[in-house]
Parts: C-alpha cells; structure tokens; sequence
C-alpha cells in the first residue's frame, strides 16, 4: 500500500541519510521524495510503499533525534500514477 | 582550553571517571590531555575489547560506558561494540578521532566515513564539523545515551577539532521529555485485567532500564501474576517470588512457555516480542490480549498487536496494573508446571554436567557477584540455571548474539565494581574472539574469574547440525584449540582443568575463593545439548526435549 508523508528533519545531510537508511531497513520502497530548505529545516514530502502497516515507519521516524515531525498524508491517488 | 581538553573536562563534570580505549594518529590530543587527567583510562588490546568493557562498566551500574578509538579501523572495530548496545539498549558514549577537518573525503591514511558507517547502529551519532559546537554536542550525546530508551551515541571529533581552541561552555541542563500517560489506555488495560482467568507478566530489559524493579516487584507481591523473563531481564524477578516461572522462549523452562501459550491476558512489561522469545508469532500466546508497557511508542505493535498500551516510564506505568487478584486455579496450575517441569541436576554420567556445575556456581557465589556470559550453549545454561537478584548481575548479549562479549564485558564490569566478584562464562569457541584481553586483566591485576565450559566444539552451530543439518558438522571442530590453563598461565593467571563430574564441587569452590584473577577450564560432554528447545518455525509449546 502507499503513503504519503511529510516530514520536517533538520536541514543536514546526514539527518536525510539517516532517515532514507530507516525506510529501506524497515521495509519501505521509496517511490517519490521532494525536498526544501527552510528555516533550517528540510520539509521532505515523500512516497513510499509497503505491504507493512504505515505506523512501524512513522513510529520509527519519530524517534529520529533529527527528526520534528512526521505527518501522514491522506493519499492521492492521481498525484503517483 | 583545546578540544581535546574540554571533552576530558566535560566527561569529569558528568561523573565519568573511568574510560576504555586504544590510542592511535587521529586521537592522539586526546591522549594527550587524558595523560594526569582525574578521568583514568584503561587499555584493552583491541578497540572492539573496549567498546564491550564500556558495555560491561554500563550494564553492571546503570551509568554511561565510555569508550575512545582512532579514526579508520579503530572506528570500525569499535562498530561490533556498538551495535549490540544498540540491541541491548545500553548507554554508552563512544568517541573516535577522526582525520582533519580539510582531509575528510579525501581518502586520507586511516579515514573512514564513520559517522555514515554509525547510522544503523547508533541511537544517534555526531561528526563535530565546528570547534565552537564541541560543547553542546558532548553533552547533548551523554544525556542522550542515557535517556529515554538508553543507548550507545557516537561523536567522532576530527583532529584539528581536538586541537583548535574552543570557547568555555556553561554545563547544560538537558532534561528529558516525559510523555503523557494516556488514561483511556489505563482504562483498557484495567478492565482487560478485571476479566482475565490466566494471566502473565511478560518481563522484559526495559524494567532493568527504568529502575522499576521495586515497582515490579510490588505489583507481581499484590497481585500474584505468574511471570515469565526475557534473557535481558532475569534478575527482575527476585528468584524466591513463588510464581516466578522463569526465561521464556527458544531455551526457555517448559513452565514458563506453556503458562504463556495458555495465558488470556499477557502484560508486556518493558520487552519487545523478539524472535527468539515468541518462537512462531501466529501462534505465540494466540488466546491472549496483550497489554504493552513501554517508554518506547515504536515497539507497541511492531511484532504483535496490543489491545491496550501504556506509553512512558514504567516506574509510573506499573503501579497501574496492581489492581487485580490472580485467579487461585490459575495459580495452583502455575504452580504445578513448575514443578513438574523443574530443573534435573542428577546427570547419571561421570563426565562434567554443565548445568549441575553452573547450578553450584549460582549457589556458592554471593548474590552481589556478576557473571558475564558469552554467546552459545553455555550462555544459554547460564540463563536456565543460575539465580540472579538483579540485572546488573547477569551481563549477556542478548539481541546481537555477539560472541567474543564475555571476557571484556567482564572487565568493564570488575573496574566499575571493584569490590564485587566478578566471573565470566564463556565457551571455547567465544573465549577465542576477544582472547588478547587478558593482557587487560593482567596489566590492572583485576580479579575476574574464568570458566570455560568447553565441548570442543562451537557447541551452538553444532547442536544445529545435528538436529537440523542431518548430523554435517560443517567448521564446528575445535578440538585444536590451545591448552587453556597454559595460555591464561602465560598472563599470569592461575587456573585448573576438570574432566569429570566428581571434581567439580572442589573446583568450583577454587573458583570462588580465589583471590586474583582464575581460569576454571571444564572440559564437558561434546555431544551435550541445551534442552528445551523450540525449533524453528514451531509454536514455544512445542519444544523438543532431550528424551523426545
């Protein structure tokens, strides 16, 4: 199933590498990630997919130190293909 | 004051007093102002020896574990150390020199990207890229390792760092976030309690983690919930509780492992339904209803659904539950497994009997004393057979499985404790992995005790073979090891070997009373195996047994 989440980490690479590594590890595919700079922050919009419950990524992503916030998006299916 | 100086500060204005580690070209000002520094370091002959001491130093205290290597391979080999206090939730700060600042990326002599290589198993890890940030991060990373769920953070601080001087910093007060207890959680779990016939307590490290034993205790007095643990948390449940059933899972008691099949309610204190606990999950407690406690939101669910959860410190979740009395019938039959399927000592053979001789070792020991395991059978008799009043007694690496644990756990743990006797448990195969640190012992003339249980084989892998490999025993041949009592001579430690059941209550009173350092070297039954045993695939009551 697909998700969209948006997810504000602070704006350092290694924050954006250490939140990828937890998606691939927990068993997401990464369909689509966007992100900008601002206020020190990134805010990432990203697609994943998975036939695992959402809440065993975001509940990880949280724990994140780097990591302000986690929001689930309602999902659009136009929007992917 | 340089970088170098302000970490050696920082770590004595946090009460550390005591550090493991191995100097080399990229930590050197570290080195340098630890030389007559109030924090004392200790050598270890190989970086991995000492991230497991810091494991041992945190584990047997509750304090944070600190560990130093150099940039490149000393980096690398602290990462094994790392990874299983990240399994373990241990609190441990390792800091590693790093290339300067202007080499970073270029490939230079001894330069690893650590940072990227710390990313899966760190609770979180630094690359220090400004000397005025020094500060702030060493005592973000401390107060991080050590709270919420604890775990081991990693600053790695490039050279020129060490050396640039760096402005004073105040000391921070970091404090923790304490997260809300959701009643209506409270609630459920308090009406699931009311309605349960046959429930459990399923005990896990995070009760070691939180310092709740007391609380758990006075819950498990109140209500008489039988309670089955974790290996991470044996010593939680105060061994004379009459309803105490035991270790659960893979190696667990029969008792333990039935009673939580047949459970209605099973209350998660603190664990986190690994593997090697629930055997086949479908089938793992399937007429229960769990009810989970937790300081960490993301293990509620993650391998078995919970019908109510308590989110927080479990010093303040626990007294929730003590609000019930334990079904009389369900108790009378908890009872009885118990003693059906209690521990046999009377081996009819003449060869050494493991679980006899750690079953001796468990009663002759004062119950202050700790013993570290290592990773295979031994560590597994360990848990079946010996008694533990609390967690920091019983040093195992249980999520990571890292043999090589043992031996240098141990010395982290008799430097922290130097008044408390301190034993390692290893086999012939792990006591190989991390060998080189009884020169540690030797150089700081520390009394820890060494028994090695050796089958000369890699018991573990071996026992697979034979139950599951058609009897191939593929590499687990180590009848070629060195003669154990001559190799720790070398190091100047004294010690015997044992080949028969009738000399070990002398040998391990030896053990015991020996002043200094000691090697017990017990050669036992190659063909003996750890029984029960759930294999793979199959639900935890259906365990193989040695007469099945």
């Amino acid at each position: 199933m697909k998700h969209q989440l948006n997810i504000a980490v602070k704006q350092q690479s290694v924050a954006i590498e250490r939140f990828l590594r937890v998606v691939r590890h927990r068993g997401f595919q990464l369909l689509d990630l966007a992100l900008e700079g601002q206020d020190e922050l990134f805010q990432v919009k990203m697609t994943v997919d998975s036939d695992k419950p959402i809440y065993l990524l975001t509940s990880q992503l949280s724990k994140l130190v780097e990591v302000k916030q986690v929001e689930l998006q309602p999902m659009q299916q136009q929007a992917i293909g | 004051m340089t970088g170098a100086e302000l970490l050696i500060d920082l770590l004595a204005k946090h009460g550390v007093k005591e550090v493991f580690g191995y100097p080399g070209g990229a930590i050197m000002p570290i080195y340098d102002a630890l030389y007559g520094a109030p924090v004392k370091h200790y050598l270890t002959r190989h970086e991995q020896g000492a991230g497991f001491a810091a494991v041992g130093y945190a584990r047997s205290t509750g304090k944070l574990g600190v560990c130093f290597a150099t940039s490149g391979p000393g980096a690398t080999n602290l990462i094994t150390s790392l990874a299983d206090a990240m399994m373990d939730s241990v609190p441990v700060l390792a800091i590693t020199g790093q290339v300067p600042t202007a080499a970073i990326g270029s490939d230079a002599f001894q330069e690893v990207d650590v940072l990227g290589m710390s990313l899966s198993c760190t609770k979180h890890s630094y690359m220090v890229e400004r000397a005025e940030d020094l500060a702030e991060v060493l005592q973000e990373a401390m107060h991080l390792a050590l709270s919420g769920r604890p775990g081991p953070v990693l600053v790695d601080i490039p050279k020129d760092i060490q050396l640039a001087q760096v402005p004073f910093h105040p000391w921070l007060a970091l404090e923790e976030e304490a997260s809300e207890l959701d009643m209506n959680e409270v609630v459920k779990a308090e009406q699931l309690l009311a309605q349960a016939k046959k429930p459990v307590a399923y005990v896990g490290g995070g009760v070691h983690n939180a310092n709740a034993q007391a609380e758990l205790m006075q819950f498990l007095n109140k209500t008489h919930m039988p309670a089955v643990s974790t290996l991470k948390a044996l010593g939680s449940v105060l061994p004379d509780y009459e309803y105490d059933l035991g270790m659960l899972g893979m190696h667990g008691g029969q008792a333990a492992n039935i009673a939580v099949q047949e459970c209605d309610v099973l209350v998660c204190i603190g664990a986190r339904f690994d593997d090697r606990v629930t055997g086949n999950l479908a089938k793992f407690a399937s007429k229960a209803k769990v009810i989970h406690l937790d300081i960490d939101p993301a293990e509620v669910g993650k391998r078995k659904p919970a019908a109510a959860s308590m989110i927080g410190d479990l010093k303040a979740t626990i007294p929730h539950l003590a609000c019930f009395v334990t079904d009389a019938q369900w108790l009378a039959h908890t009872l009885e497994m118990k003693k059906t399927h209690a521990w046999r000592y009377d081996y009819p053979g003449e060869k050494v009997f493991a679980p006899y001789l750690l079953n001796e070792l468990s009663k002759r020991m004062p119950n202050t004393g700790v013993v570290c395991c290592d990773v295979g059978q031994h560590q597994m008799w360990v848990a079946q057979h010996m008694k533990f009043t609390s967690p920091h007694n019983h040093l195992s690496s249980g999520g990571a499985g890292t043999m090589g644990f043992g031996l240098p756990a141990a010395i982290g743990a008799q430097i922290a404790r130097p008044d408390d006797m301190v034993i390692t448990v290893s086999g012939d195969g792990s006591i190989m992995m991390n060998i080189q640190e009884l020169a540690t012992i030797r150089r700081n003339n520390l009394p820890v005790k060494i028994l090695i249980l050796d089958n000369q084989r890699l018991g573990m892998v071996r026992q697979w073979q034979q139950l599951f490999f058609e009897g191939r025993y593929s590499e687990t041949n180590l009848s070629d090891n060195p003669d154990f009592v001559q190799l720790a001579a070398v190091f100047g430690i004294p010690g015997q070997t044992i080949t028969h059941a009738s000399e070990v209550d002398a040998a391990v009173d030896a053990l015991v009373a020996s002043e200094g350092p000691y090697i017990l070297h017990a050669c036992i039954d190659d063909k003996e195996n750890v029984w029960p045993l759930v294999p793979p695939g199959a639900a935890n009551d259906e365990m193989m047994t040695e007469n099945a």
